[in-house]
């Protein structure tokens, strides 16, 4: 599907070139460099409900719409702000006002032009009022100031050091003000059919088929994209995925399309490839969550006996397949670079834990009985897919060890989530959060006891109400100075793993595949949250 | 009821039916012995190939695999024969009414049996199991009430057939209430049918319950058939034996079970005496 034509080589330079291959190798780096053309085939599992990537945040839509739409900022794999839509940026000393200068010569797809009015449209009107993640990330934000068509001035109430952690094309895609203004965001016309800045633009979405991205011709950054098309399949079947990766007809495949089970095999296959890289703000974490309105559950001694006796790095080798690497706290590893992780919190994983935790549950006036049960507990099985049932399985076995009867109980998805947000009917619960590229996006919300929120799903569930643990997450929202940050961060993260409202079981590492054909796809932290502006094809 | 026997045992394959059945149900009462540890304990490293340590191997958790097909044996053989006991005695008793007094009575019910007869069973049995959240006892509701409108219907064509004689007529010049001529008379007439298509309901029972623990929709706190393939189906191409000697299990089990519907349909029907 070349649309570049082969360029013409003489007989001689053909005789030349045979002769020279007979000899050596083809050098590596001629088939490194980058080549215009090519269609790119990638896998999104499952299909989208929707391209409204401004108002849902499901994690299956940004590998499409970040094709289309941009955001103010990009990161590079330190996690520092670079510029995207927004050439350059300062931040006032007090912290309360951020200047971006936009790039000039930009131009939607649509043909209008790119203006600070977009932007103060995006984040005033759009980003605020029906981004799901609007209320955490913009709280401070009050006013986007538009001194001239090319700056925008954000004034904010408190400091927001997170706030440009967020600025990603997937975080904040800027749409086109012309295009929403005077209309319901949901039920605009561009919800699925996404008119953005980006490399590609939407061309056709066959539902239950693929999404046809085509190359923007009038893209602003020169030269740039390389592809001229990118397809976006859908395949539910997971073994089906596999093979169409396996025999070349698709190219990538990100976030575990693939089957942990089937990435060994995958990795030997000579056309494959795969890479950890590009999930630097995922910082994607299994947990348990202790509903502490419950007699047993309680006490502190009853929950640390119960973290004691998970053996996490078994959950690693044989529930994720070695894909991932124990959890220590409520914070990912992967906020190590930026220095609010630590791991001087009280650990789970020494040599004689199951001593400890049977002495914590003696101790706490719970001994066994003849039948060696202390008491029994409900695990509710989380339902988007059959690994948590196989976890559960093992808690259930990790727990008996210390006397806890565990009873497992697997119910549909609307029903889990009412019984666990809605009802508090739980006693333990194991659901999978990604942290984002800051804590406060999406850590503060399980533990603060502001976040105590009847009826809405993912946020603090389990009654947990530290004012110590409150004060030093609003002191870490607003501090600007990282090494004050950290500490904060540092001190929360060792009260909560003390009180452990939760159990943090495993970081999970996700992996893509991708066919060696394929080159530059995985840029920079955000990987397939990001465009594949630089990707190319060899042929 | 000898002589009934003797015809069962000419029925090789009917024996050999039996034989497999016995050898399950031996396993089942021989489970806490063989494996008192349980069918969920992590016996030892997982994927491990069969062999002496393992005889069946172990699964992506390292739990014993021969463990889990004798625990399941019992889940299914349970959950299996109580449905399908359910939907016998629920089926005949609706059959058993429509077919004596017929009119209105037998109009409604059975417009209500063809009711639950339109409805795909399986998809009615995943409905019922996720409304009354997944444990043994809805199981086994769950298939027993997809499972009962067969039965139903095969009564009531027994009873009308029977209506009509002699012996029913007289009971009724006698002066005999309904429900003694529906259990003492007409029932005992249609006892070998019965049997015969209810030791069928419990091999399609065992096939439900495995389609619907496959399905993550069985009680997750109880080893089965069907839970060990769908935990094995992942590892397929790494570890064959996970989901195979499960479905093995199945295979032989449902086999046997039809095996002996057979040889008791052709034991108990009179028509079939003869061959």
């Amino acid at each position: 599907m070349s649309g570049i034509p082969t360029p013409h080589l003489s007989r001689r330079a053909l005789l030349l070139a045979s002769a020279a291959t007979a000899i050596a190798a083809p050098p590596a780096a001629e088939a490194q460099t980058p080549r215009p053309g090519g269609t790119m085939v990638m896998i999104v599992n499952p299909e989208p409900a929707t391209l409204a990537t401004y108002a849902v945040s499901a994690g299956n839509i940004p590998p499409i719409t970040t094709q289309i739409y941009e955001g103010l900022l990009t990161y590079d794999w330190d996690l520092k702000p670079q510029p995207l839509l927004a050439k350059s940026w300062t931040v006032s000393a007090d912290g309360k006002t951020i200047t971006f200068k936009l790039q000039e010569g930009v131009t939607f797809h649509n043909g209008a032009a790119f203006t600070s009015a977009d932007v103060a449209y995006s984040f005033m009107e759009i980003a605020k009022k029906v981004n799901p993640n609007g209320p955490v990330i913009l709280r401070e934000l009050e006013a986007v100031e538009t001194p001239d068509a090319m700056t925008a001035v954000f004034k904010l109430a408190n400091p927001a050091p997170y706030l440009m952690m967020s600025l990603s094309s997937n975080n904040i895609p800027i749409i086109c003000k012309s295009v929403f203004e005077g209309t319901v965001p949901m039920q605009n016309p561009s919800a699925n059919r996404p008119i953005g800045t980006g490399p590609f633009k939407f061309a056709a979405w066959e539902r239950g088929q693929f999404v046809r991205l085509d190359k923007n011709d009038k893209y602003w950054k020169p030269g740039l994209p390389l592809l001229n098309r990118i397809i976006a399949r859908f395949i539910p079947d997971a073994a089906t995925r596999s093979a169409a990766l396996e025999t070349g007809e698709a190219h990538y495949a990100a976030y575990s399309a693939v089957n942990a089970a089937d990435i060994k095999r995958m990795q030997a296959n000579p056309i494959l490839d795969s890479t950890t890289r590009g999930y630097g703000t995922t910082a994607a974490t299994s947990v348990l969550e202790f509903n502490m309105r419950r007699p047993h559950l309680a006490k502190k001694e009853v929950r640390q006996a119960i973290c004691y006796a998970i053996d996490r790095q078994f959950i690693v080798d044989n529930i994720l397949y070695g894909f991932g690497k124990p959890a220590v706290g409520p914070l990912s590893s992967v906020f190590s670079t930026s220095g609010w992780f630590t791991a001087d919190v009280r650990r789970f994983d020494v040599a004689n834990r199951l001593e400890i935790a049977n002495k914590l549950l003696d101790d706490a006036g719970y001994p066994r009985g003849a039948n060696g049960v202390r008491f029994g507990l409900h695990l509710e099985i989380n339902s988007f897919g059959e690994q948590w049932l196989r976890q559960g399985e093992y808690l259930k076995q990790a727990l008996a060890q210390i006397g806890i009867n565990l009873t497992l109980r697997s119910e549909d998805t609307a029903t889990w989530l009412r019984r666990c947000y809605t009802d508090y009917d739980f006693d333990i619960n194991e659901p999978f959060y990604s942290a984002g590229a800051d804590p406060v996006i999406g850590v503060h919300r399980h533990y603060v006891s502001s976040a105590i929120r009847q009826g809405t799903t993912f946020v603090n569930n389990k009654d947990y109400r530290s004012p110590v643990v409150d004060k030093l997450m609003d002191d870490a929202t607003r501090e600007l100075d990282p090494k004050k940050r950290a500490d904060l961060y540092h001190a929360a993260q060792k009260q909560m793993v003390e009180d452990s409202p939760g159990a943090w079981l495993a970081e999970v590492q996700y992996v893509t595949i991708f066919n060696k054909k394929l080159h530059d796809h995985t840029m920079g932290p955000l990987g397939t949250y990001e465009a594949f502006s630089r990707a190319w094809l060899e042929r | 009821m000898r002589a009934a026997l003797k015809r069962f045992a000419r029925n090789r394959m009917a024996v050999l039916g039996a034989c497999v059945i016995g050898v399950v149900a031996l396993l089942t009462a021989l489970s806490p012995l063989l494996y008192p540890a349980g069918a969920f304990t992590l016996a030892g490293p997982p994927l491990q190939p069969p062999g002496m340590r393992y005889l069946l191997g172990t699964d992506a958790l390292g739990r014993d695999v021969a463990a889990g097909v004798v625990a399941g044996a019992r889940t299914s053989l349970l959950i299996g024969l109580s449905a399908a006991l359910s939907a016998v005695l629920f089926g005949s008793l609706i059959g058993a009414l429509a077919g004596y007094y017929r009119g209105a009575t037998d109009i409604v019910l059975m417009r209500l049996t063809e009711f639950f007869q339109t409805i795909p069973a399986f998809l009615l049995a995943m409905l019922l199991v996720v409304i009354l959240s997944p444990s043994v006892l809805s199981v086994i509701i769950a298939i027993s009430a997809v499972s009962w409108p067969g039965i139903a219907r095969l009564v009531r064509g027994e009873f009308v057939a029977l209506g009509g004689r002699e012996f029913v007529l007289a009971s009724i010049g006698l002066g005999a209430s309904g429900p003694r001529i529906i259990f003492r008379h007409l029932l005992p007439n249609c006892v070998s049918a019965i049997i015969a298509v209810g030791s069928l309901l419990v091999a399609s029972a065992i096939l439900l319950e495995s389609g619907l623990a496959f399905l993550g929709l069985g009680d997750p706190n109880v080893m089965s058939w069907g839970l060990l393939i769908s935990a094995g189906r992942v590892t397929l191409r790494s570890a064959w034996w996970v989901c195979t000697f499960p479905g093995i299990a199945i295979l032989l089990t449902v086999l046997s079970i039809n095996l002996i519907g057979d040889g008791l349909n052709e034991a108990l029907n009179p028509r079939l005496r003869e061959r």
